[in-house]
């Protein structure tokens, strides 16, 4: 009974934690855009992240190795050391698009500058990462986020036309401009499919120090966590497509994200919308500073972990403070937080191939999975999907530059 | 010891030692023939490891490298497990360093 009990709260916390300020932007803006056609590319996304992020859990819950352990295992120093340097770039520039995201969010809820919210951000991550431990810091940002499930019956105020709804599941493309269409598939996959989620997800497994007890958590966690997760990115490019394409309003500022449950259920609804924003944001911007920390210490075989403590794993501590510390840099210059967004969201799904592909050989090698390899299923989906991130991966900047970012 | 694949499942693995602390990675190996003599750990390592490892040897700071000689291993499981401390084996220096600076911020032990 306990452990049903932790296993449901570990689910509330994933499906809270499961939307970042890559989700918002481009499920908003790809609803507004092109309506309901894009569900399936949501869809295709959270599929991805299931698959892997059960697959790196279940490497860390039998072989203690979190995601860049493997990484150097397998791709050696030199490809290692490209991956990882291209996992940092990421893993910053995602944190000053979250960090950017939370001080937006304060900024609509309570007034005063953005640049004074930058820095209330950056300082109250900090301490919470020096001073929470870990396994509360996933809770509390993770129920936070729920406020998010506002959106839910947000959609169902907006009467939106469920059969068009419906055929948004089968990939088609009815108007628009197709390079457009693309480089919103290539968002949406790549916000789902984010690479920082997998470096968090399996580090986490190993700082919570799973076992193969813990394979049903791990399981249920990926799978019913994610796909709860999804319901909201679903929630979020409905009410875009409902709301903003008749009117043909393109979202570009973070507040008309929020404007979608402001218009079905008002004010109360805002305000939830926002915390909820705040908190996912603010659970994402904490995953992507540790993630930097994490990748980095295990490339260099460093001690690393929150279960460590702060003076236990000294570079590691330093190595999350940096991370903020850069975030806060790049944000405060004033760039523009939705474009960062697309930046990282765009440059991670190039990072994805050699990301998954190391997770994949161990998950098959016997010596480090014993009984515990993968299956004939989890093959067929991690090839497929390892294809899917490679076809993304190459498409990705020829679709941006074509668009340019999506504007044309 | 049984056999070991040396390129799949020693080299980059991870250093762990006698009270199960992280010091490092098997950057490289010294052979003498075909026998292991000593793992090394650090930038001289690195420096055995291609253009892009000599790079960050040379853009690196701190000790060259330290040398364990094979006989301190104890086990090769899922990580390299080692029969002495780190300290020891003048291995996780960099940590080392580091805590003092981490250690003069309060609340350091949370």
């Amino acid at each position: 009974m306990k452990t049903l009990f932790s296993i449901a709260l570990g689910i509330l916390a994933a499906i809270g934690g499961y939307v970042d300020i890559g989700d918002l932007v481009f499920n908003t803006t790809a609803g507004a855009t092109f309506g309901y056609q894009l569900l399936w590319a949501i869809v295709l996304g959270v599929g991805g992240i299931i698959v892997y992020a059960e697959m790196c859990g279940r490497v860390a819950a039998v072989s203690n190795r979190a995601v860049f352990d493997v990484v150097r295992e397998r791709l050696g120093f030199a490809v290692g050391l490209v991956t990882l340097v291209g996992a940092e770039l990421v893993s910053l520039l995602t944190l000053a698009a979250e960090v950017g995201g939370i001080a937006l969010a304060l900024e609509l809820l309570f007034g005063h500058s953005y640049q004074l919210f930058i820095a209330v951000a950056v300082l109250g991550l900090a301490l919470v990462l020096w001073a929470m431990p870990f396994e509360w810091i996933e809770r509390v940002f993770g129920y936070g986020g729920l406020c998010l499930l506002v959106l839910v019956p947000a959609v169902f105020k907006l009467h939106p036309d469920w059969g068009e709804v419906a055929k948004g599941f089968a990939p088609h493309l009815e108007t628009g401009n197709v390079p457009l269409y693309l480089y919103y598939v290539v968002g949406l996959v790549g916000a789902g499919m984010t690479p920082y989620e997998v470096y968090f997800y399996s580090s986490g497994g190993v700082e919570e120090e799973w076992t193969p007890k813990d394979l049903t958590t791990n399981r249920l966690n990926a799978i019913v966590g994610y796909c709860l997760g999804g319901i909201l990115s679903f929630a979020l490019l409905i009410c875009a497509g409902a709301l903003f394409l008749p009117r043909g309003i393109s979202p570009e500022l973070l507040g008309s994200v929020a404007l979608v449950v402001q218009s079905p259920l008002g004010p109360i609804g805002l305000i939830l919308m926002l915390v909820g924003i705040a908190f996912a944001v603010s659970g994402a911007a904490i995953d992507t500073a540790f993630s930097g920390a994490y990748n980095i210490a295990q490339f260099f075989g460093w001690e690393w972990g929150k279960y460590r403590h702060n003076a236990g794993a000294p570079r590691f501590t330093i190595a999350w403070i940096v991370m903020l510390v850069l975030a806060f840099a790049i944000v405060i210059t004033g760039v523009n937080p939705i474009q960062v967004t697309e930046f990282a969201v765009i440059f991670s799904v190039v990072a994805l191939p050699a990301t998954y592909l190391p997770i994949l050989l161990v998950a098959n090698d016997r010596a480090y999975m014993g009984q515990y390899r993968n299956q004939r299923l989890s093959n067929l989906l991690g090839i497929f999907y390892l294809g899917v991130i490679v076809l993304v991966a190459l498409a990705a900047i020829p679709l941006m530059i074509i668009t340019n970012m999506g504007t044309q | 010891m049984s056999r070991i694949d040396l390129a799949l499942g020693i080299l980059d693995h991870q250093l762990i030692d006698s009270q199960g602390r992280r010091c490092g990675k098997v950057d490289d190996l010294e052979l003498d023939g075909l026998d292991v003599k000593a793992i090394v750990s650090g930038r001289s390592g690195w420096a055995g490891r291609g253009r892009l490892g000599r790079l960050t040897a040379w853009l690196a700071r701190g000790p060259r490298a330290v040398l364990v000689p094979w006989d301190e291993v104890r086990a090769v499981d899922d990580a390299v497990r080692l029969r002495k401390t780190a300290g020891e084996l003048r291995l996780g220096r960099g940590d080392d360093r580091a805590r003092q600076l981490v250690e003069r911020i309060p609340g350091s032990g949370l």
